[in-house]
């Protein structure tokens, strides 16, 4: 077996191109996914049992299902079902909006009931208001709680966005997977795009690992 | 809009292979990756510092590349490392399989940690080895601790069986977008792909949610 | 400081002359610290000796010397003549021989109290599991928790948890039980249980080595006392001495810290007494 690895130098631009693809679906979906999944748990903490119900179900579907399912579905139920039409970018980031929305949501809901309920009635006691107390009491302590999951989710997402691939979107996988099937280095790519994951992912990972350690639960 | 069920009707045994390869497909990955998990989880914990970098090694890389990456390259490029052709159901298997047992390792490894280390001065007070100790009181104790985070990577397992998909492995994802492309029903196709999967990971989270309340004092040393 | 470093004569309890466990010169170092600094005593089969002196002064940590759970820097452990620290010496063969109960009882919480007591023989002596069943049922009848068996620690109070643990050692029919700080994590409701099952095993000859802060069972079960301060033996004796007239001014600082002041022990009755026959313990309630 004769490797030649300068199929991957000679991509070199278009490698770098699809890396950059993933940094920014990673970031603009986590931009939206954190308002997103805010939004969600406040609706389950909803006084209206509907909103609670409906919420709770809309974010159980989206965890218990696969991302690339969600993804596919997007792609080819919401053109041809109901006549939506989104670019492949627009579908790329609604489903992984959708999806990680749905995980951070569990994560504010878990980091919002974690502070004590002598916190909202010290809150309460000074004549605040249910909002006031959350806004300006609750989220700040829980923002502090929340952090080492979200950055786990971070994580994950960085490599979900490999998914997108799938519907053609230029991310480091598309590119990759198209490189290979031009040049028939099947080897030298593929072991070049999960080279280019791990040197991306692997400070990301021990930087959430330094944060989980940080910030383990401070009362 | 119209919903047409007559091609899911139609082709129920060809969902059904596909449910079946998803199922034998999560099955084998999670048998892989507890075996792997354990191993990695005790080497890391009790076999010195050589088999903790080692193993360490292992879990960063797997942890930082997406699980498609791992698959397309155990699917294409590993056989050609090895000069031996995998099958896809095969390369599925291997790579969900070394994929989750890096997760399962750090949990695991954590369980052992959390087992306080009066655990093992009684067990080897007994006279027991230190693995005996390890395998009759300390992991027994660590797997009951970490059901919870072991109970979502079983979840987890299932829903990444699906991104076997893009090595053709005809499971459950894999056989609807043949069966979508075929009858053109997108919609009622992937829907009940969806629900399907639904229906396998909510009550399996549930149940080890419910068993897990049942174990935990088991487990609090 | 003066430390009286020659041994008073002691009265043999046993019919073997040869010490069962002895300790000579034993350092043991914590980084700067010196948790054990030359300690030398002796446990003659059938004695029950009693290590007291305050916290930290290195009494623990001498027991898991004794069978090896921690390693000495130097000095030697003897157990029936065999050094316990030597490379050669097989220390799981040593352990079994060694009950050992903990402050913290540490029982196996995945196990039921039946198994808890019956692991070690299936482990260790590959016991038949049905033979092991028996005989751990039998000493749970002994320490008065027969009906517990099908429950698990966590059902438990810490006396019932700690006599199940005493059960689980003598489930390996040990030479030597080793009991470290057995009533410190307890409730005081529950101290007497387990005092009671103790001195019971006591009574039956079992040899052993008490550390306690429990001074009117050292005084009432020990035969011997050795007093540990900053890991030395700064005083060892027979109770009455030691207790009555101490020597060393550190124990009578520890003795009367502890508000012990030599007093005789016949007023004061913390132990319950057992009833014979069995371990055991009558609970108010």
């Amino acid at each position: 077996m004769t490797l030649d690895w300068s199929v991957v130098w000679d991509n070199r631009w278009r490698l770098i191109a699809g890396a950059e693809m993933t940094i920014l679906l990673t970031a603009i979906t986590m931009m939206l996914a954190l308002p997103g999944g805010l939004i969600l748990a406040l609706l389950r903490l909803s006084p209206l049992r509907a909103v609670r119900s409906a919420t709770t179900w809309f974010v159980e579907f989206f965890r218990a299902t696969p991302l690339i399912l969600q993804i596919y579905w997007m792609f080819y139920v919401l053109p041809a079902a109901f006549d939506i039409r989104l670019s492949e970018f627009a579908t790329a980031l609604l489903g992984l909006t959708l999806n990680v929305s749905s995980f951070n949501s569990e994560t504010f809901r878990a980091g919002i009931q974690s502070i004590r309920p002598g916190q909202w009635n010290a809150g309460l006691a000074l004549g605040m208001s249910k909002p006031q107390v959350m806004r300006k009491i609750i989220l700040p302590q829980a923002t502090v709680r929340v952090l080492p999951a979200l950055a786990s989710t971070w994580v994950s997402l960085f490599k979900d966005t490999s998914l997108v691939s799938i519907i053609a979107v230029a991310d480091l996988s598309y590119v990759a997977l198209k490189i290979r099937s031009e040049t028939y280095r099947v080897l030298e790519v593929l072991t070049a795009m999960a080279a280019l994951y791990c040197l991306m992912g692997y400070p990301q990972a021990k930087l959430v690992d330094w944060l989980h350690r940080r910030l383990k639960v401070t009362e | 809009m119209d919903i047409d069920v007559s091609p899911l009707i139609l082709n129920w045994q060809f969902i059904l292979t596909g449910l079946g390869f998803t199922i034998s497909l999560s099955l084998l990955s999670i048998i892989l990756g507890a075996a792997i998990g354990i191993f990695g989880g005790v080497a890391r914990t009790y076999g010195g510092p050589l088999l903790d970098t080692i193993v360490g090694v292992y879990v960063d890389l797997v942890r930082s590349i997406p699980v498609l990456a791992i698959l397309v390259w155990t699917y294409f490029a590993f056989p050609l490392v090895i000069g031996e052709s995998l099958t896809p159901f095969t390369g599925g298997v291997l790579a969900l399989g070394v994929h989750l047992g890096a997760y399962i390792t750090e949990t695991i490894r954590a369980g052992l940690t959390s087992v306080r280390p009066g655990q093992m001065r009684a067990a080897l007070a007994l006279g027991m080895s230190r693995t005996q100790a390890i395998r009759t009181i300390i992991l027994p104790q660590a797997v009951i601790r970490m059901l919870p985070p072991l109970g979502s990577l079983i979840v987890i397992a299932v829903k990444d069986s699906a991104i076997a998909s893009v090595i053709a492995v005809p499971e459950l994802l894999r056989q609807s977008q043949v069966l979508a492309g075929k009858t053109f029903r997108p919609f009622e196709i992937y829907t009940s792909a969806m629900l399907i999967y639904f229906l396998i990971c909510y009550p399996t989270a549930r149940m080890i949610d419910r068993i897990y309340r049942n174990l935990a004092p088991l487990g609090a040393s | 400081m003066s430390i009286r470093t020659e041994t008073p004569t002691r009265p043999r309890i046993g019919s073997d002359a040869a010490p069962i466990l002895s300790f000579d010169n034993v350092c043991k170092r914590y980084g700067s610290l010196d948790a054990l600094a030359g300690v030398t005593f002796q446990v003659n089969r059938g004695e029950v000796v009693c290590l007291i002196g305050p916290s930290g002064s290195g009494k623990s940590t001498l027991l898991r010397c004794a069978n090896a759970l921690e390693s000495i820097d130097s000095g030697r452990v003897l157990m029936d003549g065999r050094d316990v620290h030597d490379r050669r010496t097989d220390a799981r063969n040593l352990r079994r021989r060694m009950g050992m109960v903990f402050q913290n009882f540490e029982l196996f919480p995945h196990l039921t109290v039946l198994r808890n007591v019956a692991v070690g023989p299936t482990t260790v002596l590959r016991m038949p599991a049905a033979g092991a069943a028996a005989r751990a049922m039998e000493l749970l009848r002994k320490v008065g928790l027969g009906d517990k068996a099908a429950q698990y620690p966590a059902a438990l109070s810490g006396g019932q948890q700690q006599r199940v643990a005493i059960a689980r050692a003598l489930a390996m029919q040990p030479d030597v039980m080793l009991f470290d700080e057995p009533t410190s994590a307890l409730d005081p409701e529950t101290i007497g249980e387990v005092l009671s099952v103790m001195k019971r095993l006591a009574d039956e000859g079992m040899t052993m080595v008490v550390v306690t802060h429990e001074m009117d069972f050292a005084k009432r079960v020990g035969n011997w006392i050795v007093v540990f301060d900053h890991g030395k033996v700064v005083e060892q004796g027979p109770p009455r001495q030691v207790f009555e007239e101490p020597t060393i001014q550190r124990t009578r600082d520890f003795l009367s810290h502890l508000g012990w002041h030599g007093e005789s022990l016949a007023a004061s009755d913390l132990l319950v007494p057992a009833p014979s026959g069995s371990y055991e313990h009558r609970t108010s309630d």
